[in-house]
């Protein structure tokens, strides 16, 4: 038998990953969306940098909700976020250099990603540590298959390579797909591809 | 005057905790990090002069002359020297570039590598392919190495990584640094 609260975890946890997508259906995070999105190895080792910090900060933020006072719960936040954000691109500088070298700058840069922030104000200062954990996964692994599908696309057209390794022979890549206006072209072609989707199905439903 | 003095005594536990967590997590990262460049340092000493089985550090002769050039070591094979690395460190797209030269005793490039550096991942980060590293093998120490966006590049020449000139010109930078070094010290 499954209770109420394990539907209800399982809910949190998928509606951030198709439902609720923070790249396709929020449009938050846009920044590292188009810039680290130039290979697949790219956009998944953000989107796990991003969850790793994600998860920490909704779980810390929801267990500490009701000490911090409204007035200063912004700047409390930040902190919180700040210091996962440097755990975790200290973590990955130890014990995966080559990761943290193709990252480079990025890392640091999550503190000011706003699905982090966003998540803490929206859901976890409200929410218990558990449905806060399943929010934290569930919006994160979100966020890394739209960085995944963002650079599987671009590197496929725009390097001719997947993972790094050569797919097509004599085929002379379209450089433009990794250059910065390749990411806004290929992100807006996907959300029109979602919205069409969505829309289609909402119609669906209502007849 | 009451509830300022309690939320910033709130923020300073907040802060005190997070600085100690950071001072952990720091204390434990530290030696693997540093172990981490360290084994990087050597791997690209290695990979930049092969044929050296023992490597041993020089002092950089008027250090204010040539400012990009961090280390330089000597490549023993067998007791006799037979080239040199040298560590330059020139101004990229998006930061410092760690370069890494070999150069043979008789004034021939074995190897660039490229170590730590902040390139933008997929065009300037592109430095560290073979593709455009081993560009500068095989050129000799007589020579300013330049840099061309289009064309075939001729013997002095190498071509710059399609969309990061400035990267490409950077890596230049500190190689021709490095040849300019051994030219007035090493020869």
């Amino acid at each position: 038998m499954i209770g109420g609260n394990e539907v209800k975890i399982w809910n949190t946890l998928q509606n951030g990953i198709i439902a609720e997508n923070p790249v396709f259906i929020q449009l938050l995070g846009m920044c590292p969306t188009l810039a680290v999105s130039t290979s697949a190895i790219n956009g998944i080792g953000m989107g796990l940098a991003t969850t790793a910090v994600l998860l920490g900060s909704n779980v810390v933020i929801s267990a500490v909700k009701k000490i911090i006072p409204d007035k200063i719960r912004i700047p409390a936040f930040i902190v919180i976020i700040a210091t996962f954000v440097t755990i975790v691109g200290l973590v990955m500088k130890a014990f995966v250099p080559a990761l943290d070298q193709a990252l480079g700058l990025f890392i640091p840069l999550i503190v000011v990603n706003c699905i982090i922030l966003g998540r803490a104000e929206a859901f976890a200062s409200k929410n218990s540590v558990i449905q806060s954990l399943a929010d934290g996964i569930g919006m994160g692994l979100g966020f890394t298959l739209a960085l995944f599908v963002l650079g599987t696309i671009r590197e496929i057209i725009g390097a001719g390579t997947i993972f790094g390794n050569l797919i097509f022979e004599g085929y002379q890549p379209a450089l433009i797909m990794i250059l910065p206006p390749g990411a806004f072209l290929l992100l807006g072609l996907l959300l029109a591809l979602f919205n069409w989707i969505s829309v289609k199905k909402a119609r669906g439903e209502s007849r | 005057m009451k509830e300022i003095r309690k939320l910033g005594l709130i923020l300073l536990v907040i802060t005190a905790i997070a600085a100690a967590a950071l001072g952990y997590v720091n204390m434990i990262t530290k030696g693997p990090i540093a172990e981490q460049n360290r084994l990087a340092d050597i791997a690209a000493r290695k990979q930049v002069l092969p044929q050296a089985e023992d490597f041993e550090q020089l002092d950089i002769k008027s250090p204010g002359n040539y400012l990009i050039i961090k280390e330089i070591y000597k490549g023993l094979q067998g007791g006799k020297d037979i080239g040199y690395t040298i560590k330059t460190v020139p101004n990229g797209y998006g930061g410092p570039v760690e370069v890494m030269i070999g150069i043979s005793s008789d004034g021939t490039i074995i190897g660039v590598n490229i170590g730590n550096h902040t390139e933008t991942p997929g065009l300037g980060a592109k430095a560290t392919d073979e593709a455009f590293k081993g560009q500068y093998t095989n050129k000799t120490a007589d020579m300013n190495i330049k840099v061309i966006k289009s064309g075939t590049p001729s013997d002095d020449q190498i071509s710059a990584i399609a969309g990061s000139t400035i990267t490409s010109v950077a890596v230049t930078d500190g190689v021709n640094e490095a040849i300019k070094y051994f030219n007035e010290n090493l020869r």
